[in-house]
């Protein structure tokens, strides 16, 4: 296909709110391109600050999902607004309040992922890559991966994505949608201290999760958000207050069960999911991984990354 | 041009898609996604020898949908032996409705088709005997209450939906295609006698060829809810082409021998008509003619046309959404209308606005903070 792609940041903000306004912002994002409309402020401000630096569409131009952000059509809207999310314009969550859009905008484009997608095994896993060999953090939320993810990306790792893994059954590598890095609570100031480099977004406050801040992967993780990578480990992070960092090592079996309750479409692509994943466990090498402060972790991954 | 008609096309002339802009295909796909296409779709475009032509993007979606749909009928297929295997061995093979028989006798339409539920037909007489014998394999009712349960047995023409224990597939237990309190009645003992039996080891039936498509029209044109309506035309123009080719005349002549027999004539007329309307569905003009000629023969009044046509159109992909949603309150209203005699539907009407339970949504309303 014919692409036709400016950085966000040359559009001004002027065309990129009429263009959200009316036949849709194309943002791509790795492999996928994402129609967004919506006539929201904060979600037009929310996205020229954090996607800055991301290649955009042409109208017109090919598209892999389709989201929209708008009030629901009811009389709440006078006295207590509300937003809801879109897929194909269908509404697929509850409404949130209306100062949580763009936060639900993030929220509902990892839905995207995790729900549309059927060519790869997506995994809901942090990735990072250097050398052309991938770091895989596979986690539940809660577990310090955001934080971990957000830390490495600014100390020599090239961030593949904080949410979606997506797993080539073919191939055997692995690439991620290069998506901001969503931080919660105290993370947010975390980041702010150790990565003084990192570009976040107004923290949007009283969500379900608390308070919320996405951060702009650096600006090299964007441009070469196209690279696909080697899988060499698969880490399951797990952050313990005052814990001094230590790996221990898990077994294939052990790493594809790990794998296994963490991907969203195992069940859904059957035999060809279990030989990729199974095939992925024997290639890599695999830990659970304590932490509590950041600058011990980054040692340890630097160590993983020259093989010591 | 809009994704319904793009996707329309593309079943009915896959080579289409070889015309098709990148615009068109993001509209196209959303479309296909809604209705459960995209698998077919890579199934046409296989065979129309497109599949290395397509854009790279439309082409994984396309695939990936395929390995699903793969897995899906695997998965069926196996259930399908667990059931052919368990307790229902003790009575007379029962017939395979819809999905599961499209799949097991390996129908064009069955590739790349989302199929989940099981649907076996029985003899009225012998339907809790099934029922019963079914329970000692794990599978159990799951509509519990007492309207739910008179709302099934004595009106409908299926049981209330039983649900294997431990892996939650859902299965259909009918008596007939069409609700008791219906319009028109079919006589399920013809459907039972012209049924064929499948090749062995399976140890079940499927309708005759007429009788099959018979009964994917009855479906769709008594449906209350036309979500994925263009999914049914297309199974309907898929078998059509598909016996016609086969069989030759000795299909159309049986299509209206049957649908005279069944009293579904004006049903069929309708459902011809709007196959092609959406897909081009080739139909001798003689076939046409007769089902018009037939006293069971029902005249399709412009309005209906419009609700039929607008009803089945995508959400993601049609440049109509108004006339499309009013087009679908019409059909939810016609579809009740013709289920139920007009005493009985304010009754029932009645007791799903303000007295039934409300289904837990949860499923469709996932929360938001779950991803990210």
């Amino acid at each position: 296909m014919p692409l036709e792609r400016v950085p966000l940041r040359s559009l001004g903000p002027t065309v990129v709110r009429r263009r959200l306004a009316g036949d849709g912002l194309l943002l791509e994002t790795g492999p996928f391109v994402t129609r967004i409309r919506s006539r929201i402020a904060s979600v037009a401000e929310g996205l020229a600050s954090v996607y800055r630096d991301y290649p955009v569409h042409e109208p017109g131009a090919f598209h892999d999902f389709d989201c929209e952000l708008r009030a629901p059509r009811t009389l709440r809207r006078f006295y207590h607004p509300q937003v809801l999310f879109l897929s194909d314009r269908r509404s697929v969550f509850k409404p949130l309040a209306y100062h949580q859009a763009y936060p639900m905008l993030e929220w509902g484009m990892n839905w995207c992922i995790a729900s549309l997608v059927q060519h790869r095994l997506v995994l809901h896993a942090a990735a990072l890559e250097r050398g052309g060999r991938a770091v895989l953090l596979p986690a539940p939320p809660g577990s310090g991966k955001s934080t971990l993810c957000a830390a490495l990306a600014h100390n020599g790792w090239r961030l593949l994505t904080d949410e979606s893994v997506l797993l080539d059954l073919d191939a055997g590598t692995v690439s991620g949608p290069v998506r901001p890095v969503s931080l919660k609570n105290v993370s947010i100031d975390v980041i702010r201290g150790f990565c003084p480099d990192a570009r976040l977004n107004a923290p949007v406050h009283d969500t379900l999760k608390g308070t919320v801040s996405h951060m702009s992967p650096p600006q090299a993780s964007v441009e070469r958000a196209g690279e696909v990578a080697e899988p060499a480990w698969v880490i399951f992070p797990q952050y313990r207050q005052g814990v001094p960092a230590r790996l221990i090592e898990r077994s294939p079996g052990e790493c594809l069960t790990g794998l296994i309750d963490n991907a969203f479409n195992y069940a859904a692509l059957g035999t060809r999911a279990f030989h990729g994943l199974g095939g992925l466990s024997e290639r890599v090498r695999s830990f659970d991984f304590v932490y509590g402060d950041l600058d011990e972790a980054m040692d340890v991954f630097q160590r993983l990354a020259d093989g010591r | 041009m809009d994704g319904n008609r793009a996707l329309c096309l593309a079943l009915a002339r896959p080579e289409s898609m070889a015309e098709r802009t990148d615009g068109e295909w993001s509209t196209m796909l959303a479309a296909a996604r809604e209705t459960s296409l995209l698998g077919a779709l890579w199934q046409r475009a296989r065979e129309a020898g497109l599949e290395t032509d397509l854009p790279e993007p439309v082409a994984l979606h396309l695939q990936g949908a395929a390995w699903v749909a793969e897995r899906r009928a695997e998965a069926l297929r196996w259930e399908l032996e667990e059931l052919g295997r368990g307790m229902l061995t003790r009575m007379a093979p029962p017939v395979l409705l819809k999905g599961a028989a499209y799949l097991l006798a390996d129908l064009p339409n069955a590739q790349g088709r989302l199929a989940n539920d099981i649907d076996l037909l029985f003899p009225e007489a012998e339907i809790e005997r099934a029922e019963s014998l079914l329970f000692f394999d794990g599978w159990a009712g799951s509509h519990h209450n007492d309207y739910d349960q008179r709302y099934y047995r004595e009106w409908m023409h299926e049981l209330p939906p039983l649900a294997h224990r431990q892996r939650g597939t859902t299965l259909d237990l009918h008596h007939n295609i069409l609700p008791r309190t219906f319009r028109v009645r079919p006589d399920a003992g013809r459907l039972r006698e012209q049924s064929v039996a499948l090749p062995a080891p399976w140890r079940f039936r499927m309708l005759a060829p007429a009788h099959m498509v018979l009964h994917a029209m009855v479906h769709l044109f008594s449906e209350t809810d036309w979500e994925r309506g263009l999914r049914d035309v297309n199974d309907i123009h898929v078998l059509v082409n598909h016996f016609a080719a086969r069989e030759g005349d000795g299909f159309w002549e049986a299509l209206l021998v049957e649908a005279d027999a069944l009293e579904v004539t004006w049903l069929a007329q309708r459902a011809l008509w709007l196959c092609g309307r959406h897909l081009g569905t080739d139909i001798p003009p003689e076939v046409v003619r007769r089902l018009a000629a037939s006293p069971r023969a029902r005249r399709i009044n412009p309005v209906a046309r419009w609700m039929f046509h607008h009803g089945s159109q995508t959400r993601a992909a049609s440049s109509t959404p108004l006339q499309d949603g009013t087009a679908r309150g019409l059909l939810f209203l016609r579809g009740h209308w013709l289920k139920m005699p007009p005493g009985l539907l304010v009754r029932h009407l009645f007791y799903k606005a303000f007295l039934a339970e409300k289904e837990d949504d949860t499923d469709v309303q996932p929360e938001p903070d779950k991803h990210g």
